[in-house]
């Protein structure tokens, strides 16, 4: 039988609490090569190779069928599979790594409290300035989700990579949606959280390719891992 | 598939040829809208739902143009580039490649369209009842012959709202939302519900403003809080919000027998030929009957065509996906093995050239017909 590979962040407070996590759980993680390879085993459980990528990657290479379960944000997990795809499934919230996806607008909107509010407005400024209301993001498919839920239509999305939070001050966007988990950088960019504006409260997962789910390797980490979160 | 074989792509042009013959032979111009077209146009109109579909790129300019995503928006920048009177009638019909990233139906991301435009059209009923000849005719003359035909028509909509004695403002909001009919319930509910409609995080604000002046309240709270101004709307257009969110607690409550009335008018449906007992069991005005008396008028001018409305279905809330357009809309969907498939739809837009810059009102009326579906229906 083929090995299982399991993908874990390759860095960062992801990467220590899932190493933690697994220490927990009684297994512990060899890197192979040099200290910075990026190949591991899982010593506790034999024939479970790991795959160290950075907790963006994992999704997509989960999605592609390029390693068979990962741990990683739950907000990184949704935005890159699709709520219909089978293929990949939550199986674990870890809960480290707590944070909420949110649509944040400058709090000098007064008006504005709901996405109903931003609905309404978005009508007015496209008269008013003949363009859309943009939202600065990285969960470009979330957010799709998200505002044709709420039947919010009238709005762009503008690619945002890092500070997303400042695009509304650099003028580059009216609103953002992006991860918060104190909304402390929010405050002081001057920014507010809709009071239906909460897209996802989403913590580090254990997603896994349905195909390989009946593997007794994956079954096994699935158990454990449920078992100790 | 990469591609179609030679028999497929005969196929598909022997069938889109007899479509278009049809066409042409009702006077329609059958002309060649660009393929590439600038991209804010289709985006500014019709917001993120298109756009993650439409294939967006940059040229060298740095100018953000598109593969057009349907044809409609195309022909009518053809017409406003060529015509020296928008509103003097022009009819065009066209047949060419349409793009879209595939959504979860897994539709082809390339497919041809092949339709029609008619603009500035002297006898608004007359074309629209002939829009829909033609496109049965033409699904006709391909070779379709099991189908169902479905419309709507949000002028019979408009001119209830109308009737519905509230605050304009409120009117606009609920047109609005006529395309989601969730919110739409929604707001409905919370002008009936007046003073007791539920509280959120600006309403304290909201309180205030409906005891003083909303901007100088605005204008003191920005001070107070040291927020600075970003976002990009001005401290008046924020203010008149608060004030109308303000005035909307004082209102009257809208009764609640009248917005009864609006969505009972929306489940209304059924066999298109007699559904005015239904219409006649609403409670509208003056208006709503004059919108009565059109569509009586569209189904006779349907009949004096030779088509049978007795074999059409009407259904209120028909359209409400369909954003742009403005009165009569209509859907033709093929009957197959699997269940009904969607290959034609139209209706009547009249605010689109409008939208796009045209000086002048241009009523319009079209259709398009989706040449890859109807010809895997037709196999």
């Amino acid at each position: 039988m083929s090995v299982v590979t399991l993908a874990i962040p390759s860095k960062g407070r992801l990467m220590e609490a899932t190493a933690e996590l697994l220490a927990k759980a009684g297994f512990t993680i060899d890197r192979l090569g040099a200290d910075r390879g990026y190949r591991g085993l899982l010593r506790g459980l034999d024939g479970v190779e790991i795959a160290f990528l950075s907790a963006s990657e994992i999704a997509q290479n989960l999605r592609d069928g390029k390693v068979d379960l990962g741990v990683t944000g739950q907000d990184l997990l949704t935005e890159k599979i699709p709520p219909d795809d089978k293929a990949v499934q939550l199986l674990v919230r870890l809960g480290f790594g707590p944070a909420d996806v949110v649509v944040a607008v400058p709090e000098c909107w007064l008006d504005v409290a709901t996405m109903a509010d931003l609905d309404e407005i978005a009508e007015s400024f496209y008269e008013r300035h003949g363009r859309r209301l943009r939202v600065a993001t990285k969960y470009h498919n979330l957010t799709r989700r998200f505002f044709a839920g709420k039947g919010v239509t009238g709005y762009r999305i503008v690619e945002s990579l890092g500070a997303t939070e400042g695009a509304p001050a650099a003028g580059i966007a009216e609103i953002i949606v992006d991860i918060t988990t104190t909304g402390s950088t929010l405050a002081a960019n001057s920014l507010k959280i809709l009071d239906d504006g909460v897209i996802l409260r989403s913590c580090a997962v254990l997603a896994g390719r349905s195909e390989r789910l009946d593997d007794p390797r994956a079954r096994r980490l699935i158990e454990v891992l449920s078992a100790i979160t | 598939m990469a591609g179609k074989s030679s028999a497929e792509r005969s196929s598909l042009e022997h069938q889109n040829a007899a479509l278009m013959a049809v066409f042409e032979r009702a006077g329609f111009d059958h002309v060649a809208p660009d393929i590439i077209q600038p991209a804010d146009i289709f985006l500014e109109r019709s917001g993120e739902d298109i756009r993650a579909r439409t294939f967006v790129f940059t040229d060298p300019s740095g100018a953000e143009m598109c593969l057009r995503p349907d044809l409609t928006v195309p022909a009518c920048r053809y017409h406003l580039s060529h015509a020296e009177n928008p509103a003097a009638e022009r009819r065009y019909c066209y047949l060419g490649p349409a793009f879209r990233f595939p959504d979860e139906l897994l539709s082809p991301q390339e497919f041809t369209q092949a339709g029609l435009e008619w603009f500035g059209a002297p006898e608004a009923i007359a074309a629209e009842a002939r829009v829909l000849k033609l496109t049965i005719s033409a699904l006709e003359a391909a070779g379709l012959s099991r189908y169902r035909v479905s419309f709507g028509d949000l002028g019979l909509f408009s001119a209830l709202l109308e009737d519905t004695e509230m605050p304009e403002r409120w009117r606009q909001r609920l047109r609005h939302h006529f395309w989601r009919p969730h919110a739409f319930r929604e707001l409905l509910d919370s002008f009936c519900a007046g003073r007791g409609a539920k509280r959120t995080s600006v309403s304290p604000l909201v309180d205030r403003a409906a005891a003083g002046d909303a901007l100088a309240i605005v204008e003191a709270e920005i001070e107070s809080r040291r927020l600075p101004l970003v976002g990009g709307r001005e401290l008046p257009e924020i203010a008149a919000r608060l004030a109308n969110k303000a005035a909307d607690r004082q209102e009257t409550p809208l009764e609640r027998a009248k917005a009864d009335a609006l969505n009972a008018y929306l489940a209304i449906a059924g066999e298109a030929s007699s559904i005015d007992a239904q219409f006649a069991a609403i409670a509208g005005g003056q208006r709503f009957m004059g919108a009565r008396d059109y569509y009586a008028r569209r189904l006779y001018e349907m009949e004096e065509l030779g088509l049978n409305p007795r074999r059409f279905h009407f259904a209120a809330g028909f359209g409400r996906e369909l954003e742009y357009y403005t009165g009569f809309t209509f859907q033709i969907e093929a009957d197959t093995p699997h269940g009904p498939v969607a290959v034609a739809g139209g209706g009547r837009y009249d605010n689109l050239l409008s939208d796009m810059g045209s000086p002048v009102a241009v009523p319009a009326v079209g259709c398009a017909i989706h040449t890859d579906r109807l010809k895997a229906v037709l196999a």
